[in-house]
Formats: C-alpha cells, structure tokens, sequence
C-alpha cells in the first residue's frame, strides 16, 4: 500500500503563493515525495499547475498518478526528456507540452508563462521535476543563474514555486543557490533503510 | 509624473509580450524600424503580431508581402490564436501582395530606375494615406530592394519612403534577410537599410549545444532609451514571447557562426 507522508502537507499549509519550495528527496524515496507534495497542491488547496518533467517522460508520471488515483487533469506537462528519443512525443494526453531539450532553459521558462496565460485558475503552482536532472546537461553557472530567474519570475507573479532536488547529485554551485532563492525547505532527503 | 525638463515621445505599443517592457513603453511613433533576422528567426510572426495588436486597438494597419503570396501568410498565420481573419474581412488589416502592386504600376520589370522608385514609393503613400494606416509592415524589404541596382537608389527609397510615412504618423517595421545574425554581421542586406532606420531589431539563432535558440535584441531604437541585451523568443499560439537569455548561456558568437 503506498503511504503518503502527511508532514509534507502540514509544511506545506505554512507556505504561501509567492513562495519557492525546495524539496529535498533521494533516489527511493523520490516519487513517494513528489506525490505526498502534489497531492495536498491539487486536493487540500485545489491547485492546478504547471509540472516539469526533466527526470522522467510525461506520460510516465502520468502514469504513475494514475496507478495512485490523482487525477492530473488540472495539471500542464512539460516534458523536456521525450523528444530526445525518436518518437517519444507520441504519447496519449492531451496536457502534455514538448521542449526540445533540458538545455534549452529560456525555452522552459517561456512554456510556462505562456501556459499560465492560458489558464483561468487563480492558484497556480509550477513543478520542478528536478534539479539534480537539469544538472546532467547544464554547466552549473548557468543552471544557477536560471533557477535565480526562475524562482523570482513566479515569486513575482504570485504563483508557488515548488522545486524537487536530490542533493547529492546537485553541483554544490546550484545546491547553495537553491538554499538562497528558495523561501521554504522541505527535506526528505535523507532516507533512512529499514 | 516626470521630473521637470524630461521629455518622451508618443509610443506605438507593440503589444508584443515583452517587447515594450525591453523598448521602455513602445516604439516611438512615426519610426522606421528595421526587422532584420535570419531565416525561420520569427519576423514575419513578429510583423504580423505587431499589426494584429494594433487591429486590436481599432488601428487601421497595412502589410505589403513580396516574400510569399498574401493567401500563402494569411495560411500560415491562422495557426495563431492571436490572428483572427475578421481583421482581414472587416477592414483593419490589409494585405498587399507586392507583385499586384507591381502589376498595376507596370512595373513588371527586372529592375527598377528612379522614376520607377519614386512611382512605387507614391503607390505605397497613397495607399497608407487612404486607408488611414498607422501600422505598416513590408516583408521583406530585401526582396524588394533586389529590384533596385544602385546602393544610392535603395537609400532614397528608404529615406524618402520612410520620411513619408513618419510625415503621416506611420510606424513602420522593415522586414530584412539577413545570412547571419552573429558578430561582424551585417543587420541588411545591403548595408545601407541600417543607416536610414530609425531602430534595429535583430533576430536570429543561438546555438547551445546542437539546439537552436530563437533570440531577439534590440541594437538601436532612436527617441527612446532601451534594453540591448539577447532576449530569448517562442512563438507560442499566443504570439511571441521574450525572456532575458541566460547570460552564461550564450556562447561567444565566433562559437556560433554557421558553418563554423
């Protein structure tokens, strides 16, 4: 039975839309923090938003949603794996949104404003699927320079900023500016084997 | 309010997401702003945005087309949401094909002298000044150079053309093709289309690691003090839309030069 961490939802109940969220997680425990963090967002505050898929295909987290019950329609996908592999774009959900690759940063952003002009819900949330990720591709400096333009851009348009990280595969360059963008630490990071 | 002795000119709002926050409110009115990018950089987008936010507004606007035939663009730009064909039908949009312009001046020649310049620059006046047009887009204004041999005759063409224009509170956007959008770049063709505008924006491609990067900046913009920086561009449904480029992501432009 997949159990959800309820001390993420009531850490969450502090933090307010113009918000940045770092969520710390490691390798197992990943998608039980990501759906204990989306699934408060969507049900307890009724969210809609932006997730930005950079560690995983779309559909597959889609999927996985699926297989737990959250219902994602409320939810835009940017997935920024998929068209790296050759026919990866083809995938059954309309709310699925295709960025050429995990470099082209300026073009992330971008998608995301534009899905937010589309939208007519008030609270918004946008979903970054995960730093450590983006760190594959992007040389530190300039991973560091985007997340400080990214955070500040939804801190600035009021919509809550939530950023998922494993930290031992971040550069230190990036780890410390997370910790200095971000308004609210959220760590799960440490996982402890039973 | 502005501080005593400060004065700015009227803008012409783009409506473009962006690019009046980098041009400090809009382009001054009555300005001949040359558009100069490579090809697939987002021009023709950017010039047909530039007229539909200003139908928007009730503007009367006019686009002269000698790079593809108007059904051709008008096929094209309906993928965008911001374009609706209701502009076109009723009036606020108006679209000319350069090569019936040419028909009906009898200009159906290779080449162009200065009667035959100082005849297309009338036909183009009188139109604006009919129709009352306060937007104007020519695309390209390359294509419609190449008509004209001589340096100093496409000079004239553009400095009494866009005289004119300004004289009736025209704002203008020139499209130009240009090969290369890097450093030691020429931003026309022809090299003397930048000298007779009034502002320079440039498009063209970044290129990081195997990926193109759409970027847009603005070089020179008279009457108003403005952002030079690369600006990064989708065109996304809603029209275009800039953000600043990452600084530590643009790669030196020597790096970036097709071919290269």
């Amino acid at each position: 039975m997949f159990e959800l961490d309820q001390g993420i939802s009531d850490q969450l109940t502090e933090v307010s839309l113009n918000s940045a969220v770092q969520v710390r997680c490691g390798n197992s425990n990943s998608f039980m923090v990501t759906a204990s963090t989306m699934i408060p967002l969507l049900q307890m505050f009724e969210m809609s938003g932006v997730y930005i898929s950079a560690s995983r295909g779309a559909a597959e987290v889609i999927q996985g949603f699926e297989a737990i019950g959250v219902d994602v329609s409320h939810i835009q996908f940017i997935d920024l794996v998929s068209s790296g592999i050759l026919g990866g774009t083809t995938v059954p959900y309309s709310n699925v949104h295709f960025v050429d690759s995990p470099i082209m940063l300026e073009s992330v952003l971008l998608r995301t404003l534009y899905i937010l002009k589309t939208t007519d819900h008030e609270r918004n949330f946008i979903f970054l699927d995960s730093v450590n990720s983006l760190a594959i591709y992007n040389e530190d400096r300039m991973l560091a320079e985007y997340l400080h333009t990214f955070i500040n851009t939804f801190r600035q348009q009021e919509v809550l900023t939530v950023i998922l990280n494993v930290p031992d595969q971040t550069p230190p360059l990036v780890l410390s500016n997370l910790d200095l963008y971000c308004t609210d630490l959220i760590d799960r990071g440490q996982v402890v084997i039973h | 309010m502005q501080p005593a002795g400060q004065y700015s000119r009227d803008r012409c709002i783009t409506g473009v997401h962006g690019l009046d926050e980098i041009l400090r409110g809009g382009i001054p009115y009555g300005s001949t702003v040359l558009a100069s990018g490579t090809c697939g950089s987002g021009k023709t987008t950017l010039g047909m945005e530039f007229l539909v936010r200003g139908a928007d507004a009730g503007e009367a606007c006019a686009h002269f087309t000698a790079t593809e035939p108007s059904v051709k663009l008008l096929e094209n730009i309906r993928q965008f949401q911001f374009f609706d064909v209701k502009m076109v039908d009723s009036g606020l949009i108006n679209v000319f094909d350069m090569d019936v312009l040419y028909s009906w001046l009898g200009l159906e020649k290779s080449s162009f002298d200065l009667d035959d310049v100082h005849s297309l620059i009338k036909a183009i006046v009188d139109i604006v000044n009919t129709i009352g047009v306060t937007r104007l887009v020519i695309d390209s204004v390359t294509t419609l150079c190449y008509k004209i041999k001589s340096e100093q005759l496409i000079r004239d063409f553009l400095f009494t053309l866009g005289k004119k224009l300004a004289t009736l509170g025209c704002t203008t956007i020139l499209i130009a093709e240009i090969t290369s959008a890097t450093e030691n770049a020429h931003w026309s063709s022809f090299g003397v289309e930048e000298a007779i505008a009034d502002g320079i924006i440039v498009l063209g491609d970044v290129e990081r690691m195997g990926h193109l990067l759409r970027f847009l900046q603005v070089v020179k913009m008279r009457g108003t003090p403005h952002s030079r920086a690369k600006h990064a561009i989708e065109l996304t449904p809603l029209g275009v839309m800039l953000t600043p480029m990452l600084k530590w992501g643009a790669v030196s432009d020597k790096q970036n030069r097709w071919g290269a």
